[in-house]
Order: C-alpha cells, then structure tokens, then sequence
C-alpha cells in the first residue's frame, strides 16, 4: 500500500496524458457524471458513479468492425492505450465477469485489444450510494478486483493500493510514499464504515428457487409497469448483448451495436415467431439471465449491484425487490 | 397534494374499487419514497395506495392495456394525466364507458432526481407532502418547492384533469406560457443547432423516451420494425423494398432523425404529462421539443388539444 499527499487524481491524469495515454474520468453533465476524455481529472467529492459504466470504454455502443463496397476494408482493432480514473469496484467486478463472455472459448479480438491496453484506476467508495447493493452479492465498495489501481480517499491523503502489476507501473508515475501502519487502520476502519452504509441488499440465497418459479405469474405482477425499453440494459455494467448490421447497400459498413433483451425484436425469428413476445417473458429473462443462466454457464451472478437500473427506469422495477419477493 | 387529500383518495377508492375490476393508483416502492403505478382490486388494498408530489408517473399506458382484459377499470388521473386518457379516447384508443376518472387537481410534481440530492437518508422517508409552496419530508423537513418541482409543470396549461368522474381538490387555474420556448426561438439557428448536437450527442436510444409515451402506442415503429419479417420465403425484391428509415447506431444523424421523427407524430397530441423527460437516463431536455410542437399547433392552426374531438392529424382543413 502506498499514500500520496498530493492531488492524486489531477496529478496522475496530467502523467498518464504525458505518457501517450488517452484518458477517461468521470465528468458533470448536468447534474449527473460520465466517463469522458480530460486532460486532468478532478473527481468531486458528490461522485457516486457514472450513469452509463466502464463498459461502454471497452465495448462501445456502436463499432465498426469492416466497410465494403469493391472490396471489403478491415477495420484495424483499436489497440490506443486508455486510462479510465475513478472506476467503482462494482464496475471493475462487471468487466471481470465481460471477460468471461468476450475472452473465454471464443475470444472476441476486439474486446480484447482495449480490454489489453485499458488501464482501470479504481476509487473506493467511503459511502454506498442510495441504490448500491453490492455487499450483499458478496462484493465490497473496497474491491480491487478487475483493478489495476484502487485509490482511498482519507481526510488527508490518498492511498493507493497496486493491485496489478500495470498497477504498479503506473504508479510509478507518482512519487508515492510507503503507507503507514497509521494509514492502514485508517483505510480498514473506512472499509468498515462504507460497509455500513448500505442502505439496500438482495439476497442471494432466493436465487436457488428460480428453477422452481419460471412459470409462477409473479413474473406478470413484476413486470406490470416495464415499457420494454433498453434502460436497465443499456446501462447495466454486465449487459453484453449485440446485434450485427450492416449500413449501405453496395458500399457502406458493418457494425455492431448494443442490443436489448426488452426489445420485441431482440428474439424475433425469422419465420416470424417470437418466443418472447410478450413483455413479461422478456423481463423475465433478465433476471434469469442475471441469476440463473449465467451462473450455470460461468459460475457466477452478472449482476454487481451498481443499483443503475434502479435508479434509472422509468417505472420503477426494482431489481433487489424483485429477487427478495420470489417465493414458492 | 397532502395528506387530506390522500385521506379522500382512499375514501373515494374505496367506494369505487367495489364497481370497476381495477383500479391504478399510486403506491410507495418498499425501500424508498418513490412512488410507481399500482393495479388493485378489492377495498382492503386501498390502504396500499398513496398520493404525494411523488404521483408522477402518466397512467394512461396501463389503463389502455388494462383495458385488453378488464371490462371496466378506474383510475387516478392529475391534469397531464386525464388530458392523455382523453387523447386516446378522442383518437378510439379508449373506451370512455369503461373508465371511471378519479381526477385529482395537481399542483405540480417533484422531479425525483432533484429530491433525491436533498435527502441524507432515502430510507428515513416516510411521508412526502406538498403545504403551500413547500415540500414537507416526515410531517417536520421542509423543501422549497420551486427547488424540486418537475420544471414541465411550470408551464402546465391543465392542472385540472380535463376530463373526470369526480374530482379531489379544488379547481386550478392553468396557464398557456411559451416564454422558455419564445427565448429559444430567438437564438440564431446555429446555435439551435449546437444545442441540439449537444444534447443528442448523449442519446443512447434506449427508447425510453418513445415506450413512456402514453400516446406512442403503436404496435409497429419506423424505428424497429417487428413485422417486417424476412422469412426464407421472401423474395429479394421485396427485401428490398423494406422501409429502413433509420439505423440503429448513436451517430448524430440517427439520433436526431430518431427524435423528430418521435416528436412530429406527436403535433396536437401531446398530453404534455413529460413521462419522456422523466424517463430519458441522459437527462435530455425532450419537453422542449415538445412544446415547440406544441405552440406551432396552437398559433399557426389554433388547434386546441383540450377542446377539439377531430385528432389534429386527422383534420384536413389544416392542411390546406
């Protein structure tokens, strides 16, 4: 563990900048923050999160991946080096889980090359937010995983822990001081504190009834309000789906974008059957995917209890709620 | 909106829950004050119900789907409210018959998002209310209203539902007021333009915006058309003839074909309710556009969305 006493984040950002690295931190707009490209960062303290995650530095909405017209031009793979400050532990745990979908069996180059060349310089969180709920999916608002770097915010100064060995290149940017045994009573009573905090939880352990409930028209009752729309998808930091397109008919491009599991269109056939036509069935399959699905195919819930799509949907579908109101 | 005037909701609901198969109403979500639409059925869930400055969310949607199934369904409309149900029952969307009106006189609502940054601890709060021109938290805290109003509500022309069975609250004034859209107006057009790039920049077209709308009902959208299946049957000349009207990326051109396209099939429609600001996650100013839509209708036609029974669109002398 290491300190610094000066203003950490501005500091590192102008260093990073200097080192060819393009760099991302959290940025007002309005009265909410997104990661956008600084020369210098500068985190207020009113900072939570982001309203759309990391992921969108690693696997943008829209990318190009070929242009034809005569002849077919590959998109080269961007491999631009990246730094992302002031990452919540929640969303460096949500590209660990991507990495399961994008880096295993199939590895999706793309994702790769920026997941490779993207450095993640994590912030601690001292407070839960009002919607966090990671705690309770076993995760701490003082994760490192997933991180190359997480900082500590004291009263006085910064704590920085080299979590990775890209970590510790990185610090070595800074002239960063040997941490005190001082410092780290300091940091395990903040870890204390902001576990403290949490104001919502989940629990877990209903998700081992899910098999036994898929037909239950609880489903019905929980998706009463949904408007089918991408909100809670789009924003979610675990959310990976795509679709493929192509735009132009004799010269144009190919592109992939992000896709939605709320959408009528996301599972329409071919033939013209859709087998989840109706909202609820798509809704459904949100939670099931989050909880059940994922867990059979890779071990682990994709859900890092960010709270965004709490926050964020328009009627109100909580997804702590609904998980603790399942039963038998 | 207070306590009394949650009082007589109950009373009244619990007369008429008894003659109707539903009724939506308000409630509290579990684990904070924010308040979503709720669906109840007999007279001992009309405790459940609630009605603050946290009523917000435009019930036409469900009462129009509810409808599907249900042979009579009451509700609980505010002014924006009760001026969309009556949208959809001028353009046959709703059966007037089968709704029963439960008009509440509104004062204005609470954007969520700006409550939320006034409170320490969104699990103290028990109770929300509006008393004179402040927002009363627990009976004791108190919040200027003008610094968590929804800002559409500053401008509401029918505060009044337009159309109900029975009213709670006393009749309010409403006010046809452009002045926000009068100032925009009078910037020269590159600077529209800049400000409009600027904003869309940040659509995601999650298409909350579109499915919030109570009047978007369309089972079909230019957008993301469900019936326009390609089987293997069909053959390429009729693949070719498919709209595709706009594609799906978040470039500037999709984005602001995606919200004109969305906005202009709303002229002379719009309840005004802002169900799409309010649910735009990137804080787009989407009412602005609206209003625009809005003052055209009313000055260049004099088209009085509140009073006419022909749809605007569907009037052709204002075409001529």
């Amino acid at each position: 563990m290491k300190a610094y006493s000066g203003d950490f984040f501005k500091d590192l950002s102008r260093k990073l900048v200097e080192a060819g690295y393009r760099v991302f931190a959290p940025v007002k707009v309005k009265d909410f923050y997104l990661f956008k490209e600084v020369k210098s960062a500068q985190i207020p303290d009113d900072y939570v999160n982001t309203v759309k995650s990391v992921k969108e530095i690693v696997f943008p909405q829209n990318e190009v991946l070929i242009k034809y017209g005569d002849w077919i031009e590959e998109v080269p793979i961007d491999e631009e080096k990246k730094a992302v400050i002031g990452v919540r532990p929640c969303d460096a745990k949500a590209l660990k889980l991507l990495d399961k979908v994008f880096l295993e069996d199939v590895v999706d180059p793309y994702y790769e090359a920026r997941r490779k060349n993207t450095v993640l310089i994590g912030y601690a969180c001292n407070k839960a937010g009002n919607y966090c709920f990671c705690k309770s999916l076993g995760l701490s608002p003082f994760g490192t995983e997933g991180l190359d770097l997480l900082v500590i915010k004291t009263d006085k100064k910064y704590l920085v822990d080299e979590v990775s060995d890209k970590g510790k290149e990185i610090a070595k940017l800074l002239d960063l001081e040997d941490a005190t045994d001082e410092d780290l009573k300091v940091k395990e009573e903040l870890e204390k504190k902001a576990l403290e905090s949490f104001r919502i939880s989940i629990n877990v352990e209903n998700v081992k009834i899910m098999p036994e409930v898929f037909e239950s028209d609880y489903w019905k009752e929980v998706a009463l309000n949904c408007i089918s729309c991408g909100v809670c998808t789009y924003l979610c930091p675990t959310c990976y789906c795509f679709d493929m397109l192509d735009e132009g008919e004799r010269r144009g491009y190919r592109y992939r974008c992000w896709d939605s599991c709320m959408f009528p269109l996301y599972t329409l056939e071919t033939s013209s059957h859709n087998p989840r036509s109706e909202k609820w069935q798509r809704l459904r399959n949100r939670f099931y995917d989050k909880f059940h699905y994922m867990v059979k195919r890779k071990g682990e819930i994709f859900c890092v209890g960010c709270g965004r799509c709490i926050e964020f949907c328009p009627v109100g579908i909580d997804i702590t709620e609904v998980i603790n109101g399942l039963s038998r | 909106m207070n306590r009394e005037m949650e009082e007589k909701l109950k009373d009244v609901c619990k007369r008429v829950v008894k003659e109707v198969d539903a009724l939506i109403a308000y409630k509290r979500k579990k684990t904070e004050p924010r308040e979503v639409l709720t669906v109840i059925r007999s007279e001992d869930e009309v405790d459940s119900i609630s009605l603050s400055p946290l009523s917000v969310n435009n019930p036409a949607k469900l009462l129009m789907e509810l409808l599907k199934t249900e042979k009579k369904v009451a509700v609980v409309a505010k002014g924006c409210d009760a001026k969309a149900i009556r949208q959809l029952i001028i353009e046959g969307k709703i059966d007037r018959d089968r709704v029963y009106i439960i008009g509440v006189s509104c004062p204005g609502v609470v954007d969520y998002r700006k409550f939320i940054k006034k409170i320490d601890d969104l699990s103290d709060v028990e109770r929300v209310e509006l008393i004179d021109d402040k927002i009363v938290v627990n009976g004791k805290d108190e919040i200027p209203f003008s610094e968590v109003i929804f800002e559409n509500c500053l401008y509401c022309s029918n505060p009044t539902p337009v159309i109900y069975d029975e009213l709670i609250g006393e009749p309010r004034e409403g006010r046809v007021d452009f002045s926000d859209i009068d100032e925009f107006e009078r910037m020269d057009r590159e600077k529209r333009w800049e400000y409009w790039a600027k904003e869309f920049e940040r659509c995601i077209r999650c298409h909350a915006c579109r499915n919030s709308c109570p009047l978007c009902y369309c089972t079909e959208c230019i957008v993301d058309p469900t019936n326009l299946a390609i089987s293997p049957m069909t053959p390429a000349e009729e693949k070719a003839t498919y709209p595709k009207i706009l594609g799906k990326t978040i470039s500037i051109s999709d984005n602001v074909l995606y919200h004109l396209v969305r906005v202009l099939h709303h002229a002379g429609r719009c309840a005004g309710c802002g169900e799409c600001e309010r649910a735009c996650p990137m804080g787009i100013p989407l009412r602005k556009l609206e209003r625009k839509l809005e003052k055209v209708v009313i000055e260049e036609f004099g088209y009085d969305v509140t009073k006419e029974e022909i749809p605007f669109l569907s009037r052709l002398e204002v075409m001529r």
